[in-house]
């Protein structure tokens, strides 16, 4: 009761449905909306939505459109042969001809950019997308199951976090022998993957802890749904979200240790172009040529920036109580 | 908390032991032979028969690495096969430089994290916080190198060599042998630029971690009481809020650890300075099987010691934890 003695109206709450976007939408806007539409939009879907609000995130998409379209188009794109040396034209200040200019054994550096983009973006897709694919179902059988096989695949994935990661790749680099082209794209890609594959069992693994005592996984085993079917119709799209964010942000990370491996001399070799290699061989030069380590160093930052504003606007997009 | 310590002291060494064997396994798998790097253009099969077995790599992998710890037991970490030289003694020149490396890294992390978290959280959506979050973006996305090279640049080449691009003046009281440089200012200008290329990356993802933590706590229940009952400002932030804050920004403190070492063998190798980094990266390229076991072992003992320590702040950051 109120002080002035009139009975107090309680307004029934509108039901919409569940929806995560429920908290945001006022009461009437949830019962006028078409039930069709409220169901069709999947949170990932109205994630995406808040995703093209975001200005920080489409910088970072942007970034990455054009990245992907230069490692795409990179032999198009490059005015030379990244590899061809001409001994007559080292050292190059930049100019019309060599707009970055020339490293120490005539190679145009700018050729050297554009194509040093594949190796960096294919080794950090790449290898995250490895380690997606091994980390991810391991973490499921393991949350789901539990038990021998949870205490099992967990401590296997302890033994490789124990390590401190770039202990661990540059072992894994050595033990690979490090080699130019794609075969050696290929090694530097697993190793990276290798010391990843934890990273994602150890999220997914604690997202399907939750959500196996859901009850719509109760009912699908209650009418005797096989596990295969509720892990990957059920279980997996409901971990999405997470997965996708971690997804973004490991390429910024495995971009940064692709890189360094490299800076180690243990990444890709010469001549196949890598950003961290060409910055480590052309430090020695820095006093008469800064540009040479500065055009890796910035080519380097700026695909991690896009990597990580990209992520972070995925992640402030799709789990808002993560931001 | 004694019984917990100590339990957990104890569980440093399956630890320890589980890290040092599987690198001794992976190193024995890695393509190439110490003994021919080592015996060179002398090499036959003779000499190359006595080495393998002066050093004990002619027994079964199990068996070399159970002489390895049962050697260590009793404080012997093994003679380089290359250098001749004890690897303790290595360890022990090279320990100093890496430790104060990662301290004062994490000191440059903490001493531009703290400040900029508090002002970006206190100021929400202001100019300080935008700048704070751009900065700590940019520097989440710079690799150490970079920022490394990039300090080259200003402090060794555009200002005319204020400071050393390269090399090592030890701290006095630290250096381990009876010849080495040491001196407080020389120490300083040789520390400065690793520390800052180390410990802005660690800066700047303290500062996104630690701002979003205090934007969490200023906006809780007891926050608000401590401003109602007329708390300064100061002893709110400082008492009530940042303490709070800290916790989950210790647990990624801890968990950075392993991207410090990474960090400290780029930053080493980039400065050309003596520490353990240099040290690791070169024995694991020569395949110096006794010094990467050391380098191995001191990592993966620092690794589990800071992570103890790590859940040892807890206690002191939130009485409420308590280890049984």
């Amino acid at each position: 009761m109120t002080d002035g003695g009139a009975p107090l109206r309680i307004e029934p709450r509108p039901i919409s449905g569940g929806s995560l976007r429920e908290a945001e939408l006022p009461g009437v806007r949830a019962i006028t909306r078409p039930a069709a539409v409220a169901r069709s939009e999947s949170p990932l879907v109205q994630g995406l939505r808040r995703l093209r609000r975001s200005t920080t995130a489409l910088v970072g998409v942007a970034i990455v459109v054009v990245l992907l379209v230069v490692a795409i188009f990179a032999d198009q794109l490059a005015p030379r042969s990244p590899i061809a040396s001409d001994q007559t034209r080292t050292f190059q200040r930049p100019s019309w001809d060599y707009p970055l200019g020339t490293d120490q054994l005539g190679r145009d550096m700018l050729s050297r950019m554009i194509h040093g983009t594949r190796i960096s973006l294919l080794v950090g897709v790449s290898s995250v997308l490895l380690a997606l694919f091994v980390g991810v179902p391991f973490g499921m059988i393991a949350g789901y199951y539990g038990g021998r096989v949870d205490t099992l695949v967990m401590r296997a994935m302890d033994l490789i976090l124990a390590f401190p990661i770039y202990l661990l790749a540059i072992i894994l680099m050595i033990m690979f022998t490090p080699t130019s082209g794609l075969i050696g794209t290929i090694k530097v890609t697993g190793a990276i993957a290798i010391v990843r594959i934890p990273i994602y069992a150890r999220l997914v693994r604690g997202s399907v802890l939750s959500i196996k005592e859901k009850e719509y996984i109760e009912a699908c085993r209650a009418i005797g749904v096989r596990d295969p079917w509720i892990l990957m119709r059920h279980v997996l799209p409901n971990c999405l979200a997470p997965i996708i964010v971690t997804t973004t942000l490991g390429i910024a990370t495995s971009i940064i240790v692709e890189a360094t491996l490299s800076f180690l001399g243990l990444g890709t070799q010469p001549p196949t172009p890598s950003w961290g290699w060409d910055l480590k061989a052309n430090v020695a030069f820095i006093q008469a040529n800064l540009w040479l380590s500065l055009f890796p160093g910035l080519a380097i930052f700026v695909t991690v920036l896009g990597f990580n504003l990209f992520g972070d606007g995925l992640r402030d997009a799709l789990d808002p109580r993560l931001k | 908390m004694r019984i917990y310590i100590l339990r957990r002291l104890l569980q440093i060494v399956p630890t320890v032991l589980m890290i040092t064997f599987v690198v001794f396994v992976m190193m024995r798998s890695i393509p190439g032979d110490p003994v021919v790097a080592l015996l060179g253009d002398a090499y036959t099969e003779e000499d190359a028969v006595k080495v393998r077995q002066e050093y004990g790599l002619d027994k079964p992998i199990l068996v070399q690495y159970l002489i390895w710890v049962g050697k260590l037991l009793q404080g012997d970490w093994g003679v380089s096969i290359l250098s001749g030289r004890p690897v303790v003694q290595d360890v022990l020149i090279r320990l100093p430089v890496t430790l104060e490396l990662i301290v004062l890294s994490m000191a440059v992390a903490l001493v531009i994290a703290i400040p900029a978290a508090i002002v970006g959280a206190l100021r929400q959506n202001t100019w300080a916080d935008y700048s704070a979050t751009t900065v700590a973006m940019i520097g989440v996305s710079i690799p150490e190198f970079f920022i490394g090279v990039l300090l080259l640049l200003v402090f060794s080449i555009g200002l005319g060599g204020v400071l050393p691009s390269s090399g090592w003046v030890y701290l006095p009281g630290t250096c381990p042998g009876i010849i080495c440089a040491a001196s407080l200012w020389g120490n300083a200008q040789h520390v400065l630029m690793p520390a800052f290329a180390l410990g802005v990356g660690r800066a700047a993802i303290l500062t996104r971690l630690l701002r979003a933590s205090m934007l969490e706590v200023i906006r809780t229940e007891y926050v608000t009481t401590a401003r109602a009952k007329g708390l300064a400002e100061r002893p709110v932030v400082f008492k009530h809020a940042l303490k709070n804050a800290l916790i989950p920004t210790v647990t990624v403190m801890g968990l950075q650890v392993g991207f410090l070492i990474g960090g400290a063998i780029v930053v080493e190798t980039l400065f050309a300075m003596p520490g353990l980094g240099t040290f690791g990266i070169d024995a694991i390229i020569a395949r110096d099987y006794q010094q990467v076991q050391g380098f191995a072992l001191i990592t993966a003992f620092a690794f589990v010691v800071i992570n103890l320590l790590v859940d040892l702040t807890y206690t002191f950051l939130d009485p409420r934890i308590r280890y049984a």
